[in-house]
């Protein structure tokens, strides 16, 4: 099964975007969401970020991580309801006044979590990691190593999400309630969890690092690549679709 | 013991993994079920503990239907040793590890220590190790400490002898065998043929999704066709009865080969 943040082929514009601007962009919306308090600007983000989902034909995996993010995301809100105290008490529960100010800090702080997350995973999963590094190589001219070391630990975020659900299988198969529906129970037994995740991921990570010395990782001393980032027009057009969103996050 | 009826699974977006699979898996027997990579073995295992849940059939244990109980609840009644042990593995001594697994199952401390006792002398562990500092074949033996610990009816083994020596093997497959004698009902998915041959009783064969054979594991083996749908061989001593035709039909174990060979150089002799 494909996970986030795996690369989904495809030859949509979006696709064909130069890696630059699929990183800028979503910088872009960062940006925006945190320049705005506007409840309508980042619900406009939000439309937008699925309108990548749709744009890059990864829709429904737009949605699964949509579904997944809510679920933070309503941590998130119920926190900020219960501990910011100012402005006017809206109701009551268990004795404890709800504020408008809180709702709306928990509303803004909710929609900014899922607006700023989804872009970057989705632009992500519609770029290949080779042409990230050498766009971030031969265009920026961050050394090797440096691109190597960004792009491979994208690229290891899927391995380490599936291998945290087979370590889940694992321990629910010894009898350790994952299969819970208590969210509080299962955040407090993730930690023995975090165990095997943490062996098996150096193991990996060692093995990785072994596998390119043995390819003569440090023997490239100069920049070269068969295929080179190209800025053209739908690039110039996205960037500047960012800009706007940016004056108008600062405006409203 | 456990019942598949006209299961079918996939993985989202995928398509299916398991079609329309229908067996029953006898109590007290070591079934093996066996394929080539892809045939979805590992996953029929997955579900068969509950891991996964069928898209469509039921899966009942001893008549219940498995969807109806939590995962982790089963813990006590079937084992499950993974592929790989470091996935099991959590905790920074033998014996808490095992402890670890009957934190949820068994409140009674004499009870519990008792339990890891017997699981420990069994498989020859020292309660005192660090499982991560120990040999591949150890750490295998520390998840199947930690998966029989319970003293489940069932115990499915996802790969039980991958990346073992042939000592190490043995030594995991004969405290099975131990296991099975005294009642355990075994799964094994399996890529050795010869350990299948060794061990099991009967045999699920899988291809593309599909069971296309059940039965005995000596009428399995022999049966050619059937493996060549599967894609696989048979174990070294079949391939060679099949090989020598006439007159070592039907052999199975080097001294079966030794006296059917007898046999006929006494026949030829005669002559």
């Amino acid at each position: 099964m494909k996970g986030l943040m795996n690369y989904f082929p495809g030859n949509t514009i979006l696709h064909r975007l130069d890696p630059r601007t699929k990183i800028l962009f979503p910088l872009m919306i960062c940006i925006v969401c945190f320049a705005t308090d506007n409840v309508y600007v980042l619900l406009g983000i939000l439309v937008l970020d699925l309108m990548i989902g749709l744009i890059g034909g990864i829709f429904r995996q737009a949605l699964r991580l949509l579904k997944s993010l809510l679920k933070i995301a309503a941590f998130l809100f119920i926190l900020q309801m219960l501990v910011v105290r100012d402005g006017e008490a809206v109701f009551h529960i268990f004795g404890l006044a709800i504020t408008d100010e809180g709702l709306m800090t928990a509303l803004t702080g909710a929609l900014r979590l899922i607006d700023i997350t989804l872009p970057l995973a989705l632009m992500i999963s519609l770029t290949q990691m080779s042409d990230l590094a050498n766009a971030l190589v031969s265009r920026w001219h961050i050394p090797y190593k440096y691109a190597f070391a960004v792009t491979s630990a994208i690229r290891f975020i899927p391995v380490f999400s599936s291998d945290m659900q087979t370590i889940m299988e694992a321990q629910t198969a010894r009898g350790v309630e994952f299969d819970t529906k208590n969210f509080f129970r299962k955040v407090g037994l993730i930690v023995p969890l975090c165990v095997p995740l943490l062996i098996s991921s150096v193991k990996k990570i060692e093995t990785a690092a072994m596998a390119v010395e043995l390819r003569g990782f440090n023997l490239r001393n100069k920049n070269s690549s068969y295929k080179q980032a190209q800025f053209r027009l739908p690039d110039l057009i996205t960037l500047l679709i960012g800009v706007g969103l940016i004056v108008l996050g600062f405006v409203l | 013991m456990i019942r598949f009826e006209n299961v079918s699974f996939g993985y989202k977006e995928e398509i299916s993994i398991i079609r329309d699979v229908s067996f029953h898996v006898e109590k007290g027997s070591i079934t093996a079920v066996i394929g080539a990579n892809g045939a979805g073995k590992s996953t029929m295992a997955r579900l068969m503990r509950g891991l996964a849940r069928p898209d469509k059939g039921q899966i009942l244990l001893d008549g219940v239907d498995l969807k109806t109980m939590k995962a982790s609840a089963l813990a006590a009644q079937i084992g499950y040793l993974f592929q790989n042990p470091d996935r099991q593995i959590c905790k920074n001594t033998v014996k808490e590890e095992l402890e670890f697994s009957l934190e949820h199952t068994v409140q009674d401390p004499e009870r519990k220590e008792a339990l890891i006792q017997e699981v420990l002398t069994a498989l020859d562990l020292d309660p005192e190790a660090e499982p991560f500092l120990l040999s591949r074949g150890e750490r295998q033996r520390v998840a199947l400490a930690s998966a029989l610990v319970h003293k489940p009816e069932l115990l499915i083994l996802d790969e039980p002898t991958t990346g073992l020596d042939y000592k190490e093997c043995t030594q995991i497959m004969e405290y099975v065998a131990g296991l099975n004698q005294e009642g355990m009902t075994v799964v094994m998915v399996c890529h050795d043929m010869e350990v299948v041959l060794d061990y099991s009783t009967r045999v699920i064969v899988m291809t593309d999704g599909h069971v296309i054979a059940e039965g005995q594991t000596k009428a399995i083996f022999q049966n050619q066709d059937t493996l060549r749908k599967a894609a696989l061989l048979p174990p070294q001593i079949i391939g060679l009865s099949q090989m020598m035709g006439e007159g070592f039909e039907g052999i199975s174990t080097v001294a079966e080969m030794a006296d059917a060979i007898e046999k006929k150089a006494k026949g030829g002799a005669e002559k």
